[in-house]
């Protein structure tokens, strides 16, 4: 088994760190500090609710952000630098520097995400004064933004082999809100009692990532039990889901004529 | 030289951003006099559609919601007190709210009293049985939801046999307490009664977490205990009558006279204070105010 993909990841880890990426948190930390001085002020009874959809949402926007606008400029940096000729010229195939770009940028969503959490807990925990059962939920809604956030890494990593960083980004903004949409499309196809069209739909809404499936804010914002089955399914929808868009980008990458 | 050019830099820099800044705030002061006026009519809702926001929300529709939900908190304390106040983006905003997150409790609790308080509300009583059928179409386990209906039909409706079936339907619901089976039967029976009225208020006092929740609902019980102590010393009042020919010219002389056992006091502690035609009333002074006008 190789371990390139895994030295690249580290790699990737480092440059983020370095580049002070994290640096977000501290706009994190003071809007759930904020938030949760002014909440009880200015509404009733929903401190716990505006804590944690505030910061999930939080959690989850950041997130998108920084998959979006790192993922897009992991492969053009390294040209730009001319550090991928280098590197490649080494023992390296390019799907394992794709893989590397991948888990590295993951590994520091991980990170930031944990610390994020961290954060909304602390919040929650000054805004409530205790941890309720039904808080397990929030720890669910995490993960599966991180799964989000895995699949929005990957498509930016996709787009950046073969496009400018801006258009990647617009790409993967695109996708991510068809994404959302993506129900809604197949319900239009229906509408239109075409069969053709609903086909189409219906294509559509499957080749389409349903980033629908990964949003349980409000369940756990009202301590809804999420099931064990959903959390399953979902983990299995965005492991396939991202390996098909790495194969996929692998396949563009190693095409591409890097003279 | 460099590092001379970067000192200079960095001194008219402390000069200039500082001033630079207040220079700023002064023109947003002028920006904010000219603007005023603009800003006194933006009450107003530029998306009516609660659905439409949903999907425009893009999965950030809970969070959405505690935003709307907080809008129609504002704009109810904003508006609450004004002779005449119709309230009329009220409706909308709660309409939104609970189509963003139709399991935001509070925002069919309170919203329902927002919505049928006659004169600190929209006086829409309508309006607040929708807005309570829809939460209990959308939460259907929850036993709250069907009381707080049953109120509205009880309370501000008097439609008493809608009130009861209410009741009934929150008692087969999981946690419903006994009461609530009273409360139907109570209801059905008696029709306009303190004593249920009193039941829910001292039921929401005692679950309720918010402590706004919970000083409104001890506000209310205040209320009907004054009501109800009114009535009685009304009663007495006309008692004293029968027995002197004319009316007590205050509450020390019922006591006196071996009607009433001490002073009555309302639950503030404050004397209630009788009126030449037999009349008690509350004193000015006290905390307590009473939820609607003595039908006497």
């Amino acid at each position: 088994m190789s371990t390139v993909p895994g030295v690249v990841a580290i790699n990737t880890f480092r440059e983020a760190v370095r580049d002070r990426v994290l640096y977000n948190l501290i706009f994190f930390a003071l809007m759930m500090i904020g938030a949760s001085i002014l909440v009880g002020e200015i509404s009733i009874g929903i401190s716990r609710l505006v804590i944690i959809n505030l910061g999930l949402s939080a959690i989850s926007i950041f997130g998108l952000v920084m998959a979006i606008f790192i993922g897009v400029g992991l492969v053009h940096k390294e040209i730009e630098k001319r550090t991928l000729y280098t590197l490649l010229s080494k023992p390296v195939k390019r799907w394992e520097f794709l893989v590397g770009k991948f888990g590295g940028l993951l590994l520091t969503l991980t990170l930031n995400t944990a610390l994020m959490t961290l954060g909304l807990a602390a919040a929650l925990y000054y805004v409530s004064g205790n941890f309720l059962r039904a808080d397990f939920s929030i720890l669910v809604a995490v993960y599966f933004i991180l799964l989000e956030l895995g699949l929005v890494t990957a498509l930016a990593l996709f787009f950046s082999c073969f496009s400018s960083p801006m258009l990647s980004t617009l790409f993967t903004l695109g996708i991510y809100v068809a994404g959302i949409f993506s129900a809604d499309i197949r319900d239009i196809g229906m509408l239109t009692r075409s069969p053709a069209m609903e086909a189409a739909a219906r294509a559509i809404y499957y080749l389409l990532p349903n980033f629908h499936n990964f949003n349980a804010i409000t369940a756990a914002a009202h301590g809804d039990a999420i099931p064990v089955s959903l959390i399953w399914q979902n983990t299995a929808y965005a492991a396939l889901y991202a390996a098909l868009v790495l194969v996929a980008a692998s396949a563009v990458f190693s095409g591409r004529n890097l003279k | 030289m460099s590092g001379q050019s970067h000192t200079r830099s960095l001194r008219f820099a402390l000069v200039a951003v500082p001033l630079l800044f207040a220079a700023i705030v002064w023109l947003q002061t002028r920006i904010d006099a000219e603007t005023a006026t603009i800003a006194a009519q933006k009450d107003e809702l530029l998306l009516r559609s609660g659905p439409l926001l949903k999907k425009l929300s893009l999965g950030y529709d809970s969070l959405l919601a505690d935003i709307y939900w907080t809008r129609a908190v504002q704009y109810y304390g904003s508006k609450v007190g004004n002779a005449g106040e119709k309230f009329e983006l009220l409706w909308p905003l709660l309409d939104i709210t609970t189509t963003l997150d139709p399991k935001l409790m509070i925002a069919y609790r309170f919203g329902a009293i927002f919505l049928s308080e006659p004169g600190l509300g929209a006086n829409r009583a309508d309006l607040a049985v929708e807005l309570l059928k829809r939460g209990v179409a959308a939460n259907p386990d929850d036993w709250q939801l069907d009381s707080d209906l049953a109120f509205l039909y009880y309370w501000h409706l008097k439609n008493y046999p809608q009130a009861s079936a209410a009741y009934l339907e929150a008692s087969k619901k999981k946690d419903a307490p006994v009461l609530m089976k009273m409360m139907a039967a109570e209801v059905a029976a008696k029709g306009d009664s303190f004593l249920a009225s009193r039941a829910i208020w001292t039921e929401i006092f005692e679950t309720a977490q918010d402590p706004s929740i919970k000083k409104n609902a001890f506000q209310h019980l205040q209320s009907l205990q004054a009501q109800q102590d009114l009535l009685e010393l009304d009663k007495y009042a006309e008692d004293y009558r029968n027995r002197t020919g004319r009316y007590p010219a205050s509450a020390k002389e019922l006591y006196e006279s071996g009607i009433l056992s001490g002073i009555p006091l309302d639950p503030a502690g404050v004397p209630y204070i009788l009126g030449p035609d037999g009349k008690s009333r509350l004193d000015p002074k006290s905390p307590v105010t009473l939820d609607k006008v003595l039908n006497r």
